[in-house]
């Protein structure tokens, strides 16, 4: 086999291109009966009364009464009902499920009932904390009182949707007295751990299947655990194969998504430099806490994120707010607190009218220095060299010169960042304990057992290549099928950038062992199971340790053009830098690049989510806008090969990084180009006119 | 019941409305959206429907000396392709939805529609457009401005539906186009302007000044442009506040999902201000 | 009811049902061609993109009656043809596909595209592609797929 890192056509593609793939919505069965959702209309009260009408023969209404377990799926934080039972707490939430066998009348059921509520006093501003994080490394007291000058800024993000083109969904039977599941899902151990608790049964009476999955970049997280363990309670009541899927409006109503933040950050300035920063994030939770409290830690260790600070006081809170809770994104709350860094250091530097570049690379994280938790880089750090190769690429100090000028509308912006890979801190080790089979048949076809989805981001391909290179076989003798829980054991949720570096890790480990002990047309099977290298220490009271085994690094320079008139931005350019430690496919590697680049520099300028009242204003593909091919600029990307010891050929995390530099680069642009500062993203037309009227600088 | 039809002749299509119980539907591209039910079930309409779309009678663009004239049940692609398409409005239908929606959208069904933010009412009002609504009764003839009177609201009877819309021509010396959308492409408009004029040895002889989206209907004020014409362009820009202040009146856009008015309004009088400038 | 009769993929085909009908309701659930697929369910998407007459058009705001007397082309069908390989090789040969929801449609919307305008430039293949979202790649591999199919497909578009 060829160097890994040289492409080979994706395992997949003939069957999507072909539209022979089969998602979740493609499937049925005979005698197949549709799930529709009865949701709250209101965002806090109480329920006083639920009426529903006369049922006809082979109608169910199926809700809170009928889960024969606890009442809430099992996440990291478990509040979050099932189904409501006598409160609502955000306009969306799931009350009940009518089934049945035609839509029609399905539908007319549901415009029938009935829900009586007496109003609660609901709250959309963020002032109810519910998480509370805060940790401190060095002595921030003393370095302030010693500052020459502090600064201060505030930052401000907005919601941003997955808006993967497949809506959420399953489909389910009954069989044997099992519930099997079929979902567009990322995890499909949450969701059959979340399906024990809520039906109170045997591990072995649920089988969650992944099918394959229409985008999903963190959206199908967590949220599907609610929709699989509403359709288990169904499923064990009315005893007939059961389809749930949402609808495009539903789906972007009530699903997860990325926090809106608010984020003040004080810098401590001596002699030039910024020896201390204090940083508070609050993000806004929505009804629920779910997966909030591990964003806000995410969010909250990123906060120096490709710099190094010596002193630091960073705290943040995850406040309940009575929306739409929200919940895993790609990037896991670090493009809140990455965009408000990158920010700032141009501010202040701006501020000390010093230059920014200089005023950047004098704070930039080196090999050996400590991180925001006080762990330790251990690894070497190629940011010099990327970032030069970046500035030469882009052309970026004769444009950010030329640019100045704030009569030419133009303007350059570059971010610098890192993003850990992995769980964080003692996650992996501790909660998921990752699990991984081969298995050898006799004809010597070897199957990968993971519980890893491919959802687009070529996790097939990539873990196959890394067992053909080490078993040295071709690649059509490895299979890897969608994860059954009948199969495969629990390697763990698709997120977090985990899946290249700890299940590609274990499969390297299994295939190499598998290669020493491999016997001729026998069947052999080859366990493996993560183990966290000794050197990771991590204390998650104090936030202090290494918070990630290893950091994937990169630089995006973006160039805008804005519309002297509208203010309308136009991305011209985006060039990129990304150390993703070896890349396992350049193609698949180059693709989350394009892939995450736009997500992220859309999220800067483009992507507008509000709610009014806890109404979301934008939800569908019309009013909610994501980049269309005419939107997206051309991209040149180049990778730095920089191995890590203990990921497969060296690999480490690329899913997130890519995504976690596009709003601080179209910011900083944006901001070059009208000559004043922004603070808030996205930087709308509408934005941007507000500023020019009101800033100063 | 009166049940859905989908009629083969223009002829017959006039005699199935004229009991007033059909509603027509072009391309559907926008009833369809409005009118969706769960996906898998038909949509919900109001009346039974009648589908005009394959009229084939109705698809041509033809033209005399003085006016263009297109069936209403031309596509927009076909009409950003045609030799004949006055070029503003192929400006404008260039930028309109998507290639998929332009091959089934029509200017009928824009006009029927009736959003104040349809992209390409701005051309039709600013090329002082007319539609020809025909019944079995007979046509009636009405400038677009007659036509839609509030959003989603036009003077068509039940009996009635577009035939043809008829576009005088007319030449400029300047134009200008700019549609501002939530992205750069398949956008819904928060802001539009049409500025048309022709000016001669400095004189403005014509202008025109069309916005979308920041009123219930397009904005045009023909009084207004009177005012100009006739005088000097070094004239009016000496003062474009007074004719900004006229427009101040009339520009009376909403806080959406998309924009907001502080937005629309200045952007829609930057526009406004800055095709002036160009005529300079 | 009045009788819909359409050619699809070549075949005739004669259907008894409510012309109001979304068109990608009676592909996927009368004909069981899941190709198609559903992503935004108001136009928006292109997920669902079909070829009518050879245009690309979204078969999930498209009511059965205007389908009335035309010919239909779906993935399924297409996918039988010589242009289909050529841009099945070049979405391979690019790395375009990641999900995979977006590109039945997308090929749709590429076929479109080269079948009125054989060598597009980058920002025609742009245009051609804007009304088809993908969430997953930035479009960056799709669009040099597309060049690459009509550079490699002289002759068939």
């Amino acid at each position: 086999m060829p160097d890994i890192h040289q492409s080979v056509p994706k395992i997949d593609a003939k069957e999507k291109i072909s539209g022979r793939m089969t998602y979740v919505a493609d499937m049925r069965y005979d005698d197949m009966l549709y799930a529709k959702t009865v949701r709250s209309s209101q965002a806090h009260a109480r329920i006083r009364s639920v009426r529903v009408p006369t049922l006809p023969e082979g109608y169910h209404v199926v809700d809170h009464r009928d889960i024969p377990g606890k009442n809430v799926v099992k996440m990291i934080f478990d509040d979050w009902p099932v189904f409501a039972s006598d409160t609502v707490h955000h306009v969306g939430e799931p009350i009940m499920l009518v089934v049945g066998p035609d839509k029609r009348i399905v539908q007319t059921l549901v415009d029938a009932i009935v829900i009586d509520y007496e109003p609660l006093n609901p709250t959309f501003s963020m002032t109810d904390s519910v998480v509370n994080y805060h940790y401190d490394k060095g002595d921030p007291a003393s370095a302030f009182k010693a500052a020459d000058t502090t600064v201060a800024y505030d930052y401000e993000t907005g919601y941003q949707e997955q808006a993967y083109i497949e809506p959420q969904g399953f489909i389910g039977t009954y069989d044997d007295e099992r519930i099997h599941l079929i979902g567009s899902i990322q995890a499909p151990y949450y969701v059959k751990n979340a399906v024990i608790d809520t039906m109170a049964c045997d591990p072995d009476a649920i089988r969650v299947v992944q099918a394959t999955v229409g985008g999903a970049f963190g959206g199908k997280e967590e949220f599907p655990s609610l929709m699989g363990c509403q359709l288990a309670v169904a499923l064990n009541k009315i005893k007939r194969p059961i389809k749930l899927i949402y609808e495009r409006e539903e789906d972007m109503d009530v699903t997860t998504k990325r926090h809106p933040s608010k984020t003040r950050i004080e810098g401590a300035i001596k002699e030039g430099r910024i020896t201390a920063l204090r940083i508070h994030i609050g993000i806004d939770g929505g009804a629920f806490i779910g997966l909030s409290g591990v964003v806000l830690s995410r969010a909250i260790i990123a906060a120096t994120s490709a710099y190094t600070v010596d002193n630091l006081d960073v705290s943040g809170d995850v406040y309940k707010t009575n929306t739409v809770p929200n919940g895993a994104f790609r990037g896991f709350g670090a493009p809140q607190m990455i965009y408000a860094v990158e920010m700032f250091f141009h501010h202040v530097a701006k501020h000390l009218n010093v230059d920014v570049h200089d005023f950047r690379l004098k704070h930039l994280a080196k090999q050996g220095n400590h991180t925001s938790t006080s762990g330790l880089f251990r690894d070497p750090i190629l940011m010099p060299e990327m970032i030069e190769r970046a500035c030469a690429m882009s052309d970026y100090h004769t444009k950010r010169k030329a640019y100045a000028n704030p009569e030419v509308y133009k303007g350059i912006g570059m971010s610098w960042f890192l993003h850990g890979c992995g769980f964080t801190g003692s996650g992996e080790a501790e909660h998921i304990k990752a699990k991984i089979k081969l298995e050898k048949l006799p004809d010597g076809l070897v199957y990968l057992r993971v519980a890893a989805v491919d959802m687009g981001q070529g996790a097939k391909t990539t873990l196959m290549k890394v067992a053909a290179k080490t078993l040295d076989l071709p690649l059509e003798r490895i299979r890897y099928e969608n994860p059954d829980t009948d199969l495969v054991p629990d390697s763990g949720p698709t997120v977090a950038s985990r899946t290249a570096m700890v299940v590609g890790g274990l499969v390297a480990r299994a295939a190499t062992k598998l290669k020493k002990t491999w016997i001729d047309d026998e069947h052999q099977v080859i366990h493996e199971q993560y183990v966290q290298p000794d050197y990771v220490r991590w204390n998650q009271d104090t936030f202090t340790g290494d918070a990630y085994p290893a950091y994937s690094w990169g630089v995006n320079v973006v160039e805008v053009e804005v519309d002297k008139t509208t203010l309308e931005v136009e991305v011209k350019h985006i060039w990129s830098t990304y150390d993703v430690g070896q890349s396992l496919d350049d193609n698949i590697v180059l693709g989350q690049a394009d892939g995450g680049t736009a997500q992220g520099v859309a999220y800067g300028y483009l992507e507008v989510m509000r709610h009014r009242e806890g109404k979301l204003l934008h939800k569908n593909m019309t009013d909610y806008v994501i980049p269309t091919a005419v939107d997206m600029a051309k991209t040149t990307t180049e990778l730095y090969n920089n191995p890590f010891a203990l990921g497969p050929y060296g690999a480490k995390g690329a899913g997130e990084l890519t995504l976690v530099g596009g709003a601080p680069a179209v910011a900083l642009a944006i901001e070059m180009a009208i000559g004043k500062r922004v603070h808030a993203i996205p930087a709308t037309p509408e934005y941007l006119m507000e500023v020019l009227h009101h800033a100063n600088d | 019941m009166v049940s859905h039809v989908i009629p083969k002749t223009y002829a017959e299509a006039l005699t199935v409305l004229k009991a007033g119980n059909h509603r027509v539907i072009a391309g559907g591209t926008d009833m369809m959206v409005r009118h969706r039910a769960w996906a898998g079930l038909p949509p919900l309409f109001d009346k039974p429907v009648l589908f005009a779309f394959t009229l084939s009678e109705l698809k041509y663009v033809k033209e005399d000396e003085q006016v263009i004239c297109i069936g209403a049940m031309t596509d927009l692609e076909t009409l950003l392709h045609h030799e004949r398409t006055p070029a503003l409005l192929r400006q404008v239908i260039a930028i309109m939805a998507s290639p998929a929606i332009r091959y089934v959208s029509t200017l009928a069904g824009n006009i029927v529609n009736a959003s104040p933010a349809a992209d390409s009412l701005l051309a039709l009002y600013a090329l002082d457009a007319q539609v020809v609504l025909e019944s079995t009764s007979g046509k009636r003839i009405l400038s677009i401005e007659k036509t839609i009177v509030g959003p989603g609201k036009t003077v068509l009877h039940d009996d009635e539906m577009v035939a043809e819309i008829r576009i005088p021509k007319t030449r400029f010396t300047h134009t200008m186009f700019r549609k501002v959308g939530g992205r750069r492409a398949d956008a819904i408009t928060k802001i539009g302007f049409v500025g048309c004029a022709t000016v001669n040895e400095g004189i403005i002889r014509d202008l025109r000044l069309v916005f979308n989206a920041v009123a219930p209907v397009v904005v045009r004020e023909k009084s207004v442009e009177a005012l100009h014409v006739g005088h000097s362009v070094k004239n009016v820009l000496s003062d474009t506040d007074t004719l900004m202040h006229h427009y101040s009146e009339h520009i009376k856009p909403i806080d959406d999902q998309r924009s907001n008015q502080h937005y629309r309004k200045e952007a829609a009088l930057r526009l406004a201000r800055h095709f002036l400038d160009t005529l300079a | 009811m009045p009788t819909i009769n359409f050619t699809l993929n070549g075949k005739p085909v004669s259907l008894n049902t409510d012309p109001t009908r979304r068109f990608l309701d009676v592909l996927r659930e009368e004909l069981t061609l899941t190709g198609p697929k559903e992503g935004c369910g108001e136009g928006e998407c292109g997920a669902c993109a079909v070829l009518i007459d050879g245009h690309i058009t979204n078969s999930c705001i498209l009511p059965l009656g205007n389908v009335s007397g035309r010919e239909v082309m779906t993935i399924e069908g297409y996918r039988e043809t010589k242009r289909y390989r050529v841009l099945e090789e070049a979405y391979i040969a690019e790395g375009a596909v990641q999900c995979g929801i977006c590109i039945p449609g997308m090929i749709i919307a590429s076929e479109s595209l080269l079948a009125h305008n054989p060598h597009p430039t980058d920002d025609d293949i742009r245009i051609g592609l804007s009304g088809n979202l993908c969430r997953c790649t930035g479009y960056n591999m799709i669009v040099r797929a597309v060049k690459r199919a009509a550079t490699r497909g002289k002759g068939l578009w």
